[in-house]
């Protein structure tokens, strides 16, 4: 008869005072996360997309200037330490510039006369689509 | 060693399971952002389908450009020639329908008044700020125009005013929302949603659970709300936030009110959710409009008019007022916004 799983876990030494401690700390600091976090989700990652074609994924933790083509010209895409925006734009009311920085996990800023969308990539969405 | 290689196992296992078959395309067409998710299918299958409906989104388009030549802008010369035509019958099925909304909006949805969306300069793919003199507005609100001057027989086409200038901005992308589930039906899709510049329908589920749309905040950039979007169900926003432009700190939205000739003010945002049925996609376009332009103690009047039972409406002072139908589907994001919901009736 094959010992069982939970056989091997009998070996592990009796947690102490201390290892509670740690435990216990790492719970309250888990609560603490989602509490504070979960609804204001900063954003590690952001994607460009030109029409349905995604151009390209990159890090929001480097300070980086892009130059994007689209049908009316270069929109420019500035990214600095953990935020992303529209930085110009050919458009002509310029609604994707004034938009302003980004910086948590889905939102996004559309240039619609440019065809262009940066978007923050975060674990599971809040929701499918959006409705404006 | 044999629990590693069970773990290993099953850990190679589960990295095989797709981990959501969701089919995802975005395009730009009515001038806005098409968005189409298919759950489920095969990718090949979605792709095609979505191919097909986009390619009917754009033939809609085509057909119903307010500023650009297409069939409603031949109609609309016909009417200033005085002249009758003969046009298409799904043309008339969507006339009769447009005058049947307009009159049962009283006339607050009113796509006839192209003239003075154009003075206003949002006939344009990238307008301008444009304020119309008082005269120009006086001209043009004198001449009256109106859905129920068009008179239609059997195929034949004419109004009895020549200054209707049809714009169907307010009803064109509500209207291929519903084509859109119609192909997707055709095609036996089981799940699916379209999002059409903002105007969103379902068709089933995203995997276990019902999709989920959230609600753009009028002046913030992230959502206020999301809904869980059932089957069938549709939902609609007009804002002054989308298409509009200021002037000596005065926001000019693109939503004219069809009785003063001036862009509707007082009101940021009215949302709509209409239950399953052959036109809920029309109506989640067409039923925020004269709610969105009517003054405040009057959009409960309009909302029971428009026969919706779903609204969110927002007004310019922050003030947030919702039907008790539409309280209990929404789920707050913005905890700030919560403070200030009133009832809305």
């Amino acid at each position: 008869m094959p010992k069982s799983v939970f056989a091997h876990f009998s070996n592990f030494p009796k947690p102490l005072l201390g290892d509670w401690c740690v435990i216990l700390l790492s719970l309250a600091l888990i609560l603490w996360s989602f509490s504070t976090l979960w609804s204001q989700q900063p954003a590690a990652t952001l994607r460009i997309r030109m029409g349905n074609v995604v151009l390209g994924e990159y890090s929001l933790m480097q300070t980086k200037t892009l130059s994007v083509n689209g049908p009316m010209g270069k929109s420019i895409i500035e990214i600095a330490q953990g935020k992303v925006r529209f930085k110009q734009s050919p458009c002509h009311n310029q609604y994707c510039v004034h938009q302003g920085w980004l910086a948590r996990a889905h939102q996004a800023a559309i240039c619609i006369p440019n065809q262009i969308s940066i978007e923050l990539m975060g674990a599971s969405p809040a929701f499918d689509t959006l409705n404006y | 060693m044999r629990y590693f290689i069970l773990l290993f196992a099953f850990l190679t296992q589960t990295s095989c399971v797709p981990l959501d078959p969701l089919y995802h395309t975005q395009t730009y067409i009515f001038g806005t952002l098409v968005d189409i998710s298919i759950y489920g299918e095969d990718e090949t299958q979605a792709q095609f389908i979505t191919s097909q409906i986009t390619r009917e989104f754009q033939q809609i388009h085509n057909r119903l450009h307010a500023w650009k030549p297409s069939e409603l802008n031949g109609i609309n010369k016909t009417f200033a020639d005085e002249r009758p035509k003969i046009i298409e019958p799904d043309m008339v099925k969507i006339l009769e329908d447009v005058t049947q909304l307009s009159m049962q909006s009283e006339g607050m949805f009113d796509p006839a008044i192209g003239k003075l969306i154009q003075a206003w300069g949002f006939q344009r793919d990238e307008f301008t700020a444009t304020i119309p003199d008082q005269a120009t507005l006086k001209t043009l609100l004198g001449q009256q125009p109106n859905m129920q001057d068009i008179v239609i027989n059997g195929r034949q086409i004419t109004s009895k005013n020549p200054n209707v200038k049809l714009d169907l901005g307010g009803y064109a992308k509500g209207y291929a929302l519903d084509v859109g589930l119609k192909i997707l039906n055709e095609f036996h899709v089981k799940n699916a949603l379209i999002n059409i510049g903002g105007n969103v329908i379902a068709l089933g589920k995203h995997g276990d659970n019902p999709w989920v749309v959230g609600i753009q905040h009028p002046r913030k950039p992230d959502a206020i709300a999301t809904i869980a979007l059932e089957s069938g169900w549709a939902i609609g926003t007009s804002g002054d936030y989308q298409r509009y432009f200021m002037q000596d700190g005065q926001r000019y939205c693109h939503i004219i009110d069809p009785r003063t000739g001036h862009p509707a003010q007082g009101t940021q945002s009215v949302t709509v959710l209409i239950p399953p049925g052959l036109r809920a996609g029309v109506l989640s376009d067409v039923a925020s409009k004269p709610i969105f332009i009517s003054p405040l103690e009057q959009k409960a009047e309009f909302t029971k008019k428009m026969e919706v039972t779903h609204v969110l409406v927002i007004q310019e002072d922050g003030q947030i007022y919702v039907t008790p139908q539409m309280q209990q589907r929404l789920s707050w994001l913005d905890q700030d916004a919560k403070k200030r919901i009133r009832a809305l009736q």
